[in-house]
């Protein structure tokens, strides 16, 4: 195979891609995320966690009491941005229905130490914002008040848990773990599928426009046609991936090992655009192919998540710098994987490009 | 041949053509993958998921304390002695010493402190729940009950606090009735060895196991609860819908855009076009299976997921608006990567627009501007109107059609086998819908079609700016709404203009704007009335549609903005299009801000 001709097929389908344009819409279509991003950002961390959103709020709630006397109103008075008001239960659930107050407890008539468990009713308002943030911080004085209880009838109990002592959390909002262990994998991963679609399009157009013919009568053989194109579509992961993780880094999010994630984006994006060009070789039209592609690459990705040290693993830790040597070896692996898949591309190109034209 | 029987006969010919091809080798392998993803799936619920393995580093000084974090991948614990943890405490995120918990000081220690607490949570609880007595354990129970509030529109806007305004002093009266309310009974009304069992169940919870139940609904347990196990309601709960329900039918959307791009490829449509059937008959005919097979679909879903069948209401008007943009883009793409990159680029946008309104649903009625809202307002059991049925998908029906109707008068040979940039074939798809003989007509008409799709743009940013801080987010909407006005104007007098140069005399570009400008008033007051009522009385409605209260004057500002750009045009020409864009589009902008500020005061 002559690099030479690898690269001239790698340009001008780079070339191609930048005078159609297309890339003006990956553009805006990154703008407009980027437009989404105050929301995606709440709104994605309330996904992945919904304790998050608590730190989001700084004003005091009120919340509506009824029924009998207890040790939780105690637990209440604790606190300063709960506001508890003695209510007529009636009267208090009419208040948060017109959002006076932002959630009710009624609490029976239940001694502490009685044989059963005490049944308190929380009420609140349906799928709202606001009634997740009093969830989490009347979930806090509720488990004070169960901790209360536990001592009332500890002489009840027989097994008792090891004691640890927490320091204060201070509470508020954490990005770290969304960040870094779910957003940074999915960015980096993002560029690599997309060039895996890429490489089928630019296979299949070939067979089903018919330009097969005119590119076959150039020095270039058929397999270097296909390393071009894998090529162009190769260069794109890096550069997407990288231009992530810069964004990122605006936006105050350091990413230790930056070079090593490429490096494992990189080995990983070829593997996959080596699966695409291989389907889109062997079905010549990219319906079929985008299919069963789509759905080869639900499988690899279930099984590769499924797997300890999987790369995608290996990018959070080497993310947050907790990755030791063992890093290189799994990108052996993958690059060992390629590289037998690449070997298989080039084999199965060159028994199509050797066949009658007719067959091709 | 009538119309329906060739209908017909394009989609049993369109039908076994994707069989054919489909068929022969993508139905063994797709079925082979099928069988792997039921095993993979099966391994990976073994295995679980391995995304966070080892973000943490914990170094503790007691085997029994090690053995709290050890079913959690994301710690990795070092057990030492105390002294030398101490001294490479750095080393560390989480060091625990004799009971005691030491965090570093960064964002990573406290999120691992955050998990730790969870995970001993967790522990706590497993230990409680072995115990003989169940209750000494576990001596708190809460029943968690929701109420219905929903704010009207107005609320923001008279000074109202979405969230609850508190006052230390004394309770708050309800404004609203007040019913009489029985308290609930203090009896545990469930078994206890029910409770046990389903303490079991909960062990340590993966913040992403939440989203596997939305769909299937609530256990045996009902509404109780530990108060550890009292998590968040889930505010997004709808994405999940996004993703059982939107993604499939998205799609399969594909396969009939691939279906129409591939008549154009090697101009294979063409011995279609020379049959006597017609444009009409062909894009229906080819789009009815696709349309079949996403209604079968979403009846499979809905059945699957125990939802009523009524929700199939609101999908029907998004398939058609999915099929329509598909026909469209599979029409004006140049070549497969362009096809790949457009879609993927309005999927993006018709998945923000379905879903981020749903978010307020039960909250907010700008909510009902997705269908998706009716979908959960239907699986919540509250079930939706037929006024909000026609608030919600009349602009989906209303760019629907009006998109089939593009793509079936520009489905011909010259359209259909040109090898333009996508910008001057889009131009020319509109070009097409202005006659020759009675351009001022046909101007007029574009107008009034135009303005579904403005709405739907207008919908869209005022969903984006909704939750920025008020001044700022209504100076937002005034120029994009403005924006986006200006431009729906002018395609028609860009098109004319590119494919008539001589056409663009001072004559008829005055003519050409009061149709225009005539068109736009007209679709805009009856769409207005059709729809948005509700929305368009709030503050951003009076943003959006500024232009209703009085008549001659929107209509003298829809002319003066189409003459500004035509002018541009006429003068300078082409290029200078998009200076001409910006000029009337800050002279609406001000306009707008004029009367805004009037409405303020």
């Amino acid at each position: 195979m002559n690099t030479r001709n690898i690269g001239l097929v790698a340009k001008k389908e780079l070339l191609g891609l930048s005078s159609e344009k297309t890339i003006v819409f990956a553009i805006l279509l990154q703008v407009f995320i980027a437009m989404f991003s105050s929301f995606l950002m709440v709104g994605l961390t309330a996904m992945y966690d919904p304790e998050a959103i608590e730190g989001y709020s700084t004003v005091a709630y009120g919340v509506g009491y009824a029924g009998a006397d207890s040790a939780l109103i105690g637990e209440f008075e604790k606190r300063d941005d709960l506001i508890l008001h003695r209510m007529d239960l009636s009267q208090a659930l009419a208040a948060l229905r017109d959002r006076k107050v932002s959630a009710v407890v009624y609490v029976p008539e239940t001694p502490p130490d009685a044989e059963g468990p005490v049944m308190v009713t929380l009420y609140l308002i349906q799928n709202d914002l606001q009634s997740s943030v009093i969830n989490v911080k009347v979930k806090e004085v509720l488990q004070g008040y169960e901790k209360e209880l536990r001592e009332v009838r500890a002489d009840r109990m027989t097994a008792f848990p090891v004691e640890l002592n927490f320091p204060d959390s201070g509470g508020g909002e954490n990005f770290f773990e969304f960040v870094y262990g779910l957003l940074i994998p999915l960015l980096v991963l993002l560029p690599a599928i997309v060039s895996a679609a890429l490489i089928i399009d630019l296979i299949t157009e070939e067979y089903q426009r018919r330009t097969l013919e005119t590119l076959m009568s150039t020095p270039v053989t058929f397999a270097e046609m296909v390393w071009g194109k894998v090529a162009a579509c190769e260069v794109l992961v890096p550069v997407q991936a990288g231009a992530w993780l810069l964004l990122l880094g605006f936006n105050g999010i350091a990413v230790d090992n930056a070079a090593a994630i490429l490096l494992h984006a990189s080995a990983g994006g070829l593997f996959l655009i080596l699966l695409g060009a291989l389907v889109a070789l062997h079905y010549r039209e990219r319906t079929s192919a985008q299919f069963i592609f789509s759905t080869a690459l639900v499988v690899v990705f279930l099984l590769v998540m499924a797997v300890p040290y999987n790369p995608l693993n290996l990018m959070v830790r080497l993310a947050v710098d907790t990755v030791g040597p063992v890093h290189w070896l799994i990108l052996a692996l993958v690059a060992g994987a390629t590289a037998l898949l690449g070997w298989g591309v080039t084999a199965y190109a060159r028994r199509v490009g050797e066949a009658t034209p007719e067959a091709r | 041949m009538s119309l329906a029987s060739s209908i017909r006969t394009i989609a049993v010919w369109e039908m076994n053509r994707s069989m054919t091809t489909m068929g022969r080798s993508v139905l063994p392998l797709a079925a082979g993958l099928l069988v792997l993803l039921l095993l993979v799936t099966a391994f990976a619920a073994e295995s679980g998921v391995h995304m966070q393995d080892g973000m943490y580093r914990i170094g503790v000084d007691d085997p029994e304390v090690a053995r709290i974090v050890a079913p959690d991948g994301r710690f990795t614990a070092y057990l030492d002695n105390g002294a030398a943890l101490w001294e490479n405490r750095f080393a560390y995120d989480i060091v625990i010493l004799q009971g005691e918990v030491y965090a570093a000081d960064t964002d990573k220690g406290r999120a691992a402190l955050k998990t730790l607490e969870r995970d001993y949570e967790g522990y706590v609880s497993y230990v409680a729940a072995g115990e003989p007595d169940l209750f000494a354990a576990y001596p708190l129970w809460i029943d968690l009950q929701y109420v219905k509030s929903e704010i009207d529109f107005l609320a923001t806007q008279s000074g109202q606090q979405v969230g609850a305004p508190t006052d230390a002093g004394r309770p708050p009266a309800p404004s609203g009735p007040v019913e009489a309310v029985t308290p609930p009974a203090s009896a545990m009304p469930v078994s206890e060895e029910t409770l046990r069992e389903h303490l079991a169940d909960t062990g340590n919870n993966h913040p992403l196991e939440r989203y596997t139940g939305v769909i299937s609904g609530g256990s045996a347990m009902g509404d109780f609860r530990t108060p550890s196990e009292l998590s968040a309601p889930l505010p997004f709960d709808a994405i999940i819908l996004v993703f059982v329900f939107i993604f499939p039918l998205y799609f399969t959307s594909q396969f009939f855009m691939m279906s129409v791009m591939n008549e154009r490829v090697g101009r294979a449509g063409e011995a279609l076009l020379s049959t006597p059937v017609g444009p009409a008959a062909i894009i229906v005919g080819k789009a009815l299976p696709y349309f079949t097979i996403m209604i079968l679909i979403a009846v499979a879903i809905t059945l699957f997921a125990g939802a009523p069948m009524t929700i199939l209401l609101p999908l029907v008007p998004v398939i058609l608006f999915f099929l329509a943009n598909a026909l469209i883009i599979g029409m004006a793409s140049r070549s497969f990567k362009e096809l790949s990159f457009v879609s993927i680029f309005f999927s993006t946008l018709a998945t923000s627009y379905l879903f981020f309104p749903t978010v307020f649903a039960n909250t907010h009625v700008i909510s009902i501007i997705s269908p998706l809202t009716l979908v959960v307002l239907d699986i919540q059991g509250d079930g939706f109107t037929a006024m909000e049925f026609v608030y919600s998908t009349a602009l989906f029906f209303a760019t629907s059609i009006i998109l089939f109707y593009v793509g079936i008068t520009n489905f011909r040979e010259e359209r259909l086998f040109s090898q333009k940039p996508l910008t001057s074939r889009l131009a020319d798809f509109v070009s097409a819908g202005i006659s020759r003989d009675h351009p001022h007509i046909s101007l007029f008409l574009l107008a009034g079609f135009t303005i579904p799709f403005v709405f739907m743009a207008q919908m869209l940013t005022l969903v984006l700016f909704f939750n920025i801080p008020m001044p700022l987010s209504l100076v937002l909407l005034t120029v994009s709404a403005a924006f986006i006005e200006e431009f729906a104007k002018s395609i028609g007098l860009y098109a004319v203009a590119r494919e008539r140069p001589g056409f663009l005399t001072p004559k008829n570009l005055l003519l050409g704007a009061v149709a225009i400008g005539f068109g736009f008033l007209v679709g805009e007051k009856l769409l207005l009335f059709a729809t948005l009522a509700q929305i368009t009385e709030s503050i951003f409605g009076s943003v959006l549609f500024l232009s209703l209260q009085v008549l001659w004057m929107p209509l003298l500002l829809h002319i003066a903005g189409v003459l500004i750009t035509g002018t541009f045009l006429l003068l300078w020409g082409r290029r200078a299009y998009l200076p001409g864009l910006v000029a009337a589009c800050v002279v609406h902008s001000l306009y707008n801000l004029y009367f805004l500020l009037g409405a303020l005061q």
